[in-house]
């Protein structure tokens, strides 16, 4: 996390303000995702799909 | 941001991780780790093993050649969340590979080696699974080498892969579970689950401390332990370093409780039901409520079947506690929600995605929709659910002494029919014939749980006769064991990644207050939830 941190500092360079608010944001949300609602919504996708896949071949192929 | 593009991190661990994958999934191909894996007792898993090392290793060179041809170029959506992320994704895929085949089950061993000196398993009472270990390692991996450079923006794929994990869980349970209790014991454990939240966020107030360390806690001391914590951690903004405080703070909780629990409950005189309501409402975490129902009474199956019924039923009011927390925060923060903007705007799309797949399990669309997760009775004539002509010659054979009515009535139905079943004539009427066969099932789960408490002495063939003939009318669906699977590697992952986010500093800041409130939010419920209990359940709780 500190190397992570030290790395968008790198990175990023921005006002003592601006950075810490974003280091404390990015504490709490972590995300490679734009915004919640879109990795909700790729999660959500993603199980559908490893879902689908699963019952294809645990029930109906099997 | 992935990375800049004033220079990206080196592609050299990249090559180094798809080597590593690629070398581990050839290795198991030729068998040449067979030996090792059945050592550690992992050798059934050879087929995951082979697809995850492949599977991963091949997207990790290819990752490493687009790369090798993107450096020193401007950085695109393509290289922030695909080239850029996939190398951490491969490191936690690696260290989840690792806890799982490696860390967990030299445990485990470790602990059962211990059981002589200590007299119990060690693994077991400080629940040193797959979840404490992912967390760990990642703690230490950052408070002490820090997060590798390459690694960094990976590590922010671990919240969305845990919401994969939440999702998956609904796939575990059925509508049928609430339908099996009575009325009385929803109520009963809506009201500790509510009451409970609504407690810690209370104490949250008194002790002056952060919201979001509030919410996450209360969702994990009212619900269950860890799917809680990470289903309402982003309703709340709760740090990661929060989320570990809370499950840290359950689980050892939770310890407490195995040891006091079936003391007091001895010392009260309970009786079977009444400790497995207690227990359920009062432990969080459910191998933790197994083991004291068991530690309990080992004789009378039925204490295990309700602590757990009861345990379970509680992760059907997620979606609510959900809605309650994401209300409470909107407040604390000053917005004023309406109803609308609470439960559409609000609430969590991946928390509708565990209830699209709660309501899948419900239809019956991965298993029969009596099941609990995935476990399912199947009574219905079949020669190959039949005990063995051998096994059938001894039960004829055996003479039982000390069997109770029922038991005995199992028994005998058990060498006409061959397995357990309802009455042939009823066999039109699925209700009752179903309804007949369970209480034989039970009858002969009695027999063999009594002769494990010592009660009664029955001979190893017939003990193993009926084993078998139990064992043959419990069927597992193979999607919802996939599945589950699948949950349990997005939640060591997720975890992994989770505790890769908690610097000590972070641990500093949260202190001692967590534990305080758990504590006292836990010992209360135990003592509500003891005292109804005491007075209102009586016996029979299961419909």
């Amino acid at each position: 996390m500190e190397e992570n941190v030290k790395l968008e500092k790198e990175n990023c360079p921005v006002s003592p303000s601006v950075d810490s608010d974003q280091q404390d944001n990015e504490e709490r949300a972590l995300s490679v995702f734009a915004s919640e609602k879109n990795e909700d919504l790729t999660a959500l996708v993603l199980v559908l799909i490893v879902t689908f896949f699963v019952l294809l071949f645990t029930k109906w192929l099997a | 941001m992935a990375s800049s593009d004033l220079g990206r991190p080196s592609n050299v661990p990249v090559w180094i991780l798809s080597g590593l994958l690629l070398l581990y999934g050839a290795l198991v191909a030729s068998g040449a780790l067979t030996p090792m894996l059945k050592a550690l007792h992992v050798h059934k898993q050879v087929d995951l093993m082979e697809i995850l090392g492949f599977t991963f290793g091949g997207i990790g060179i290819l990752t490493a050649m687009l790369r090798s041809t993107r450096m020193n170029k401007p950085m695109t959506n393509l290289d922030t969340f695909v080239l850029e992320t996939i190398p951490g994704i491969l490191f936690i895929v690696m260290l989840a590979m690792g806890i799982r085949w490696i860390a967990e089950p030299i445990v485990v061993m470790m602990s059962k080696s211990l059981v002589p000196v200590l007299g119990f398993k060690i693994h077991k009472v400080l629940n040193l699974n797959y979840v404490v270990l992912g967390i760990l390692v990642g703690i230490i991996i950052t408070n002490s080498w820090g997060i590798p450079k390459f690694a960094a923006s990976g590590v922010k794929t671990a919240r969305f892969v845990l919401k994969m994990g939440v999702i998956l869980l609904g796939a575990r349970y059925s509508f049928a579970e609430l339908a099996k209790l009575g009325m009385v014991s929803v109520w009963m454990i809506g009201f500790f689950v509510l009451g409970t939240v609504f407690f810690v966020l209370f104490l949250g107030k008194v002790f002056k401390q952060p919201k979001s360390m509030t919410g996450v806690l209360s969702a994990g001391m009212g619900v269950c332990g860890v799917s809680a914590t990470v289903a309402c951690a982003p309703v709340v903004k709760a740090r990661c370093s929060e989320m570990a405080y809370t499950i840290g703070t359950i689980l050892g909780f939770g310890i407490l409780c195995m040891f006091a629990f079936p003391t007091i409950g001895k010392i009260v005189g309970m009786n079977a039901t009444q400790f497995g309501a207690w227990a359920g409402t009062g432990i969080l975490n459910s191998a933790q409520v197994a083991a004291a129902c068991l530690a309990f009474n080992a004789v009378d199956i039925k204490t295990l079947k309700v602590g757990e019924i009861f345990n379970i039923t509680r992760v059907l009011f997620l979606p609510i506690i959900v809605l309650v927390l994401a209300s409470w925060y909107g407040k604390a923060a000053g917005q004023k929600l309406s109803f609308k903007e609470v439960v559409i705007d609000k609430f969590p799309i991946f928390i509708i995605g565990f209830l699209l797949l709660f309501a899948m399990s419900s239809f019956g669309l991965f298993s029969p929709p009596g099941h609990y997760k995935g476990k399912y009775l199947d009574f219905s004539y079949n020669q190959r659910t039949e005990v063995t002509p051998e096994e059938l010659v001894v039960l004829k054979n055996a003479k039982l002494e000390g069997l109770t009515p029922e038991e005995q009535a199992a028994y005998n139905d058990l060498v006409k029919q061959h397995q357990i079943a309802g009455n042939f004539e009823d066999r039109d009427n699925k209700d009752m014939f179903d309804a007949t066969a369970r209480k034989r099932m039970a009858g002969l789960e009695s027999i063999l749980a009594r002769e494990k408490g010592k009660e009664i002495t029955i001979s190893s063939d017939v003990k193993s006769a009926v084993k078998h003939a139990v064992k043959q009318v419990h069927k597992k669906s193979k999607t919802i064991v996939t599945l589950t699977d699948a949950m349990v590697w997005f939640f060591a992952y997720g975890l992994i990644g989770l505790g890769m986010q908690i610097t000590r500093k972070s641990i500093a800041q949260a202190g001692g207050w967590p534990l305080v409130m758990g504590a006292i939010s836990g010992v209360t419920k135990a003592t509500l939830s003891f005292i109804v209990v005491m007075y209102f359940v009586k016996d029979v709780v299961l419909k």
